[in-house]
């Protein structure tokens, strides 16, 4: 009963907040007007080279505009792995599964296959900024990469407090740089580096910089989570 | 066996040569991002990526790479007709089965190439490796005994891999 009424309080609470929130949208009013910009849309097409140094407008978009989001969605992830890795150590029986052995074709393809993988993945979190791509495909290819192995080479493990080590790194480092953002430019995640030349590799200041630790983040976020996955069986 | 600097060096160089495909430029900035990453990812990598390191980059091997390549693609457009012949064809000959072929390739690299040889070229497709026994899915079994057909079959690319790999 007063879990009950502790859970109507609790909700009371949260709706207030969320009303007033909600209050100061004007919902069906005109559009948010942009000057001479129909809308915000056309304004990041018309503006984004200039203001970022960034070709990709999206990249822009996700990194700069919406940076804080960003940092949200990778947090939203972050929370995933952690809720996956909590419930599966719940599970403490493991099902026993009868598997066959990988074939020597999977076995050394994926020797070969797993370096170049993870090149594949540095190039997409690194040209995040110049094509499409970024930090989280860049991040998910490398977690692919583990991924051939773990299914081909079953005596292969990942350190896991080094993944979770390099993983707590790479966060650390995103919010370092939106507080280094703040005190400089007075906006959290404001971009403090050099526009540079639009096109080149050392360019559009510190979206390159977030997508690399967002893309070593993943990855080895995604890493663990599939190992995670793959302990709850065993061979029989 | 080639030694641990050997392995490194060239696993990195080709992780760079893959890096340099990747990206098509020769501007300085991407070169060096490239370099950073190929030794960063051949420092983790090369025990598994090599067991011979450089000695992979001889130039008869390299040459002999290339011509494997030209020698595989006119296998395969030979065997691509072939299959088309037999699918517009309208009694569809086909007479399919498996067969046990022995290869001669003595490394992992070597039998690894010869399956996945025959499993591109259309008509036949490596099932499983166990030792040097070969399961292979053949769309027109010519021949059943295990001699005749590994001179068909994995004959046809080993004569020319030899050269290079063992």
């Amino acid at each position: 009963m007063i879990r009950r009424l502790f859970v109507l309080v609790l909700l009371i609470i949260i709706g207030y907040f969320l009303g007033t929130a909600m209050a100061s949208i004007p919902f069906g009013a005109e559009k948010v007007d942009v000057g001479p910009y129909r809308s915000v849309g056309n304004y990041y097409v018309d503006n984004t080279v200039q203001e970022t140094g960034g070709v990709n407008a999206v990249t822009s978009i996700v990194v700069l505009y919406r940076g804080f989001d960003t940092l949200g969605e990778v947090t939203v992830l972050f929370l995933a792995a952690t809720g996956l890795a909590a419930i599966l150590a719940l599970t403490r029986e493991r099902r026993k599964l009868k598997k066959e052995k990988p074939s020597l074709i999977m076995r050394v393809g994926t020797d070969y296959l797993f370096p170049a993988a993870i090149v594949l993945g540095s190039y997409v979190f690194l040209h995040g900024h110049l094509t499409p791509g970024g930090g989280f495909p860049g991040g998910v290819i490398i977690a692919s990469g583990f991924l051939m192995l773990f299914l081909a080479q079953w005596r292969y493990k990942v350190d896991e407090l080094g993944l979770k080590i390099i993983e707590s790194l790479a966060g650390m480092t995103y919010v370092t740089i939106g507080l280094i953002g703040l005190f400089k430019l007075g906006t959290f995640l404001g971009n403090f580096l050099g526009k540079g030349t639009p096109g080149a590799l050392l360019s559009a200041g510190i979206i390159p910089v977030i997508y690399i630790v967002i893309g070593i983040k993943v990855g080895s976020e995604m890493t663990g989570l599939l190992q995670n996955l793959r302990e709850t069986t065993e061979n029989e | 066996m080639g030694s641990r600097l050997s392995k490194f060096l060239y696993t990195a160089i080709v992780m760079f040569v893959l890096w340099l495909l990747l990206t098509s430029t020769f501007n300085s900035q991407e070169v060096i991002a490239g370099a950073i990453i190929s030794v960063l990812v051949a420092a983790f990598t090369h025990e598994r990526f090599t067991r011979k390191g450089l000695a992979n980059l001889h130039p008869k091997r390299v040459v002999c790479m290339v011509l494997y390549f030209f020698y595989f693609f006119w296998q395969m457009v030979k065997a691509n007709i072939d299959v088309a012949w037999r699918v517009i064809h309208p009694k569809m000959p086909i007479n399919p089965g498996i067969v046990h072929v022995k290869t001669t390739m003595k490394s992992d690299f070597g039998k690894l190439m010869v399956a996945n040889s025959i499993t591109l070229t259309p008509g036949t497709l490596t099932l499983e490796v166990l030792g040097d026994d070969m399961l292979i899915h053949w769309i027109d079994v010519k021949a059943t005994d295990v001699e005749t057909a590994s001179k068909m079959i994995p004959g046809v690319f080993e004569k020319c891999l030899k050269e290079f790999l063992e």
